[in-house]
């Protein structure tokens, strides 16, 4: 009953929460046009984690390459959630600066990055701190040359740790319901300011306030997806015709934007509240909000398009 | 002369202590404590309602905070062992013996307890057992119970979450008890009477609602694809072939991914209406899908599920409601549907050995069996056929008389080779047996025993049991499904190719299953929200279980 395989590599069906970092990428760009650079043939291991008695990944837990998007050239890098929490450890943090540096000679249309991380991989804290440091510096560079950074964020494990740092250095953000960006993580947050303050098994506050309508609400992320490959493609092509130049201004926006932020909303208890001030109607009914419903709530809102970065 | 209404008199006493802090049958909150010292004995035998679902919570917290000088000794006759309180007792001294049946959360502090012998163990039941009990030697004096509200004059609604109430207070209103309840909170007239009033002593309103654990929720996100493969096994391999109309279903995620197939793989195999029809089953989230393609004719529950009471309520053809149109459960009368009405049960266990014994209880948890050891027996005073059963005799029968052949309930263990943390399911010996030994247990608690396993299905294919004409053959087909496991590698590759050949063991391909097509695309619903969408918007799962 070897029959017809389950559609793996069509954008409309494929769920991008669902699927792995390599269908993702290659159900992203036009058909055919993905090539790897470093893939698992060529075994770019992690020279650490044998030391910890752990399993290693061929391509460390990241796939990078060159791909076509809508004809137009652009290199991608997608987290392998699945491989320790998308984790950034050495080999993979050099996969991602080297993307990063080529593009200054490549002069690609953007790049890509497809977040799927927990953070710093605990086992190579040191390299892996490095790796975040490098990736910020390397995405400001390539921002200066002119070339967008998108990042794209709806996987398993999020974007956490590092990997919310570096989020926070690109010229544009997509995000999916399912989708998180945060700093600490729920159960970081708990264990060190206990249940009372953040319950880290209520999973309802955990995206309530880290998940990607939040982010999307509160200008965080620049477009909302619906949890399909072919809704982050039309972000990803929406966002690289609109990303903000990167120069003085733009810098001198964005710490205004934070700083009224932080006034405006610092005494919030819940992000409930945040969306009541910013406006919206019924913020209960946010979280059960399908796409479209979800779509004409943001539009209402003053503060989720903005071109601060 | 002999006196025969000493226990009426005792119960009479009891309530008249007890009045002192009521307001007629009504005690607040606040008087609990006085109200147990004023109304239990020493040496009682009590049981404070608590199962794998429903807890009388308020109820625990005042006996707990009890005056161990007061109350003493207790015998406590209870489903579940699942709050700390539930614990506590017996730490402070208030009680000190137990029977019970089920403790999940708190398996491992009970093993430590029953190791520092602070607990005196009379036995670990199942529920139909405990049940059965507390009409024979096990009645209580006192029950401890937990309903969604009452009016003055003590008439209980336990809606939705009925479970053991009904019978609880049957054991001990007709038998000289005293029957205390805490409830969510008083109304004037409730939604509909489970419990009529003269059959409850106390009503106490609640400081908080009563705890229900969401313990039949499984999330569709976290289902793997070895999963998946193991269901379209069993879907294609056992329900197909012995045409499984009549089920119950076991908490695993195995069981819960069969649920989410039916719709989708199991539709393509032509199988609606063949199988999967009626059902002893609580209301998994999982079914919804395969109830809104029609699958399902009908469920009884033996509790409820948070999150489902809007979903039953929608609908009634499928579920038993109240005039009031909520769920109406009983465990009791679930189990008994479970034991002699279902041709098959089908769930997992933490360990299988190599005649297929089976336990969840390993050396640091003692988890206790709920309703697993009766869905998993062959009931031997079943009297009614049906073809499942009868093709499933005879598979099983060796020698006699084909005239006096009876049927067999299908009991089939659904496992992972390698369980959490990659431990081994199966193994040369249960722990339970080494608990036993180590606690002086008469009884090793063994789940489901060897005699009443009929199919075991890993995700290296399916044992059937019932084939197997010796010890010798029923060894060699658990070792052919073991996989990688010391059990498994141990196994002679000769003979397991012999059973294979005689169809006792079945892999994949000879089902006509391709692993790689065991896919999540497969499932009707890959997250919560997808169940929730399926539901028409009426499921509300609970918090936790929310990613939005």
């Amino acid at each position: 009953m070897a029959g017809v395989r389950p559609a793996s590599t069509d954008p409309d069906a494929l769920s991008w929460y669902e699927a792995t970092a390599r269908q993702r990428v290659v159900a992203l760009a036009d058909p055919g046009t993905f090539q790897e650079f470093l893939p698992p043939t060529e075994r770019r291991m992690s020279p650490h984690l044998p030391l910890f008695d752990l399993p290693r990944a061929f391509d460390d837990g990241i796939v990078v390459g060159r791909a076509a998007l809508d004809g137009k050239t652009v290199l991608v890098a997608a987290q392998e959630g699945r491989f320790m929490g998308g984790a950034f450890g050495e080999i993979h943090g050099a996969k991602l600066v080297g993307l990063l540096r080529a593009a200054l000679t490549l002069k690609p249309a953007a790049v890509l990055i497809l977040f799927d991380t927990g953070g710093v991989r605990l086992q190579e804290a040191n390299a892996g701190e490095t790796a975040i440091a490098e990736t910020m510096r390397a995405i400001i560079d390539v921002r200066a040359a002119g070339i967008p950074v998108i990042g794209l964020i709806g996987g398993r494990a999020g974007c956490y740790g590092g990997g919310g740092l570096i989020a926070g250095t690109c010229s544009r953000l997509a995000a999916s319901e399912g989708g998180r960006i945060s700093v600490s993580g729920p159960e970081v947050i708990e264990t060190n300011k206990g249940a009372e303050e953040f319950d880290s098994r209520d999973r309802a506050l955990v995206w309530r306030t880290m998940g990607g309508k939040h982010r999307r609400l509160i200008g965080g992320a620049d477009a909302f997806c619906a949890d399909s490959v072919s809704a982050f493609r039309k972000a990803a092509l929406d966002l690289i015709g609109r990303a903000p130049a990167f120069d003085l201004a733009t810098l001198e926006a964005e710490q205004a934007r934070l700083e009224s932020r932080l006034a405006r909303f610092g005494d919030c208890r819940d992000a409930t509240d945040v969306w009541a001030r910013l406006g919206v109607n019924d913020p209960e009914a946010v979280p059960a909000m399908d796409t479209r419903a979800f779509d004409e709530t943001v539009s209402r809102v003053r503060e989720a398009d903005h071109d601060a970065r | 002369m002999t006196e025969w209404r000493a226990e009426r008199q005792a119960r009479d006493a009891r309530i008249q202590a007890g009045r002192a802090h009521a307001d007629g049958k009504v005690v607040p909150a606040g008087s609990v404590i006085d109200l147990l010292e004023a109304v239990l004995r020493p040496g009682d035998r009590v049981c404070l309602e608590g199962d794998n679902q429903k807890q009388a919570d308020c109820l625990a917290r005042g006996l707990a905070a009890c005056d161990p000088g007061k109350i003493h000794d207790l015998h406590m006759v209870q489903s579940g062992i699942v709050l700390p309180e539930h614990l506590d007792v017996f730490e402070t001294g208030i009680a000190k013996r137990l029977d019970y049946s089920y403790s999940g959360p708190q398996g491992a502090r009970i093993a430590k307890m029953l190791y520092g012998g602070q607990i005196q163990l009379g036995a670990v039941h199942t529920y139909l057992e405990l049940f059965a009990r507390y009409f024979v030697d096990l009645t209580p004096h006192v029950a401890l119970i937990a309903g969604v509200s009452a009016d003055r004059d003590g008439n209980l609604y336990t809606g939705p979450n009925t479970e053991d109430t009904p019978t609880v207070v049957e054991a001990t209103a007709f038998k000289n008890g005293v029957v205390i309840a805490q409830v969510n909170q008083i109304v004037d007239t409730v939604p509909r009477v489970d419990i009529p009033g003269d059959r409850i002593d106390f009503v106490v309103e609640a400081d908080t609602p009563f705890y229900v654990e969401p313990l039949f929720t499984r999330d569709p996100a976290a289902m793997t694809e070895t999963q998946i493969l193991i269901a379209m096994m069993a879907i294609k391999g056992i329900y197909a072939e012995y045409g499984i109309r009549r089920l119950n279903h076991g908490i695993g995620f195995g069981t819960a991914a069969i649920e989410l197939l039916l719709p989708t793989y199991g539709e393509k195999l032509g199988l609606k209406g063949q199988i999967c029809t009626h059902w002893a089953l609580n209301p998994h989230p999982t079914l919804i899908p395969a109830i809104e393609s029609g699958w399902v004719k009908q469920v009884h529950c033996f509790g409820s599920e948070v999150g489902m009471d809007r979903y039953i309520r929608a609908r009634p053809d499928i579920f038993f409601t109240g005039a009031d149109g909520s769920l109406r459960s009983n465990r009791a009368f679930c189990q008994t549907a479970g034991l002699y009405a279902c041709d098959m049960f089908i769930g997992a266990t933490l360990q299988i050995d190599l005649m297929g014994h089976s336990s969840t209880i390993t050396q640091s948890r003692v988890a206790g069996f709920g309703g697993a050891p009766n869905m998993g027996s062959d009931p031997h005073g079943r009297r009614h056929p049906s073809d499942a059963w009868m093709k499933a005799g005879r598979e099983g029968q060796i020698v006699g008389d084909p005239a006096l052949m009876r049927g067999r309930k299908l009991v089939v263990q659904l496992v992972e080779t390698f369980g959490e943390k990659l431990v081994p399911t199966f193994v040369e010996t249960l722990d339970a047996l080494e608990l036993a030994k180590k606690i002086g247990l008469e009884l090793a608690p063994v789940m489901i025993y060897a005699d009443d396993v009929t199919h075991i299905v890993t995700e290296e294919g399916i044992a059937n049991l019932l084939l197997c004409r010796d010890a010798d053959e029923r060894e060699q087909a658990i070792r052919g499904v073991a996989g990688y496991t010391d059990v498994g590698r141990g196994r002679d590759r000769a003979k397991v190719e012999e059973l294979r050949a005689r169809g006792v063991i079945r892999r994949p391909e000879d089902l006509g299953i391709e692993p790689l097509d065991a896919d999540r695309a497969l499932l009707a619903a890959k997250s919560i929200k997808e169940l929730v969408h399926w539901s028409g918007g009426l499921y509300e799962p609970p918090a936790k279980f929310r990613n939005w």
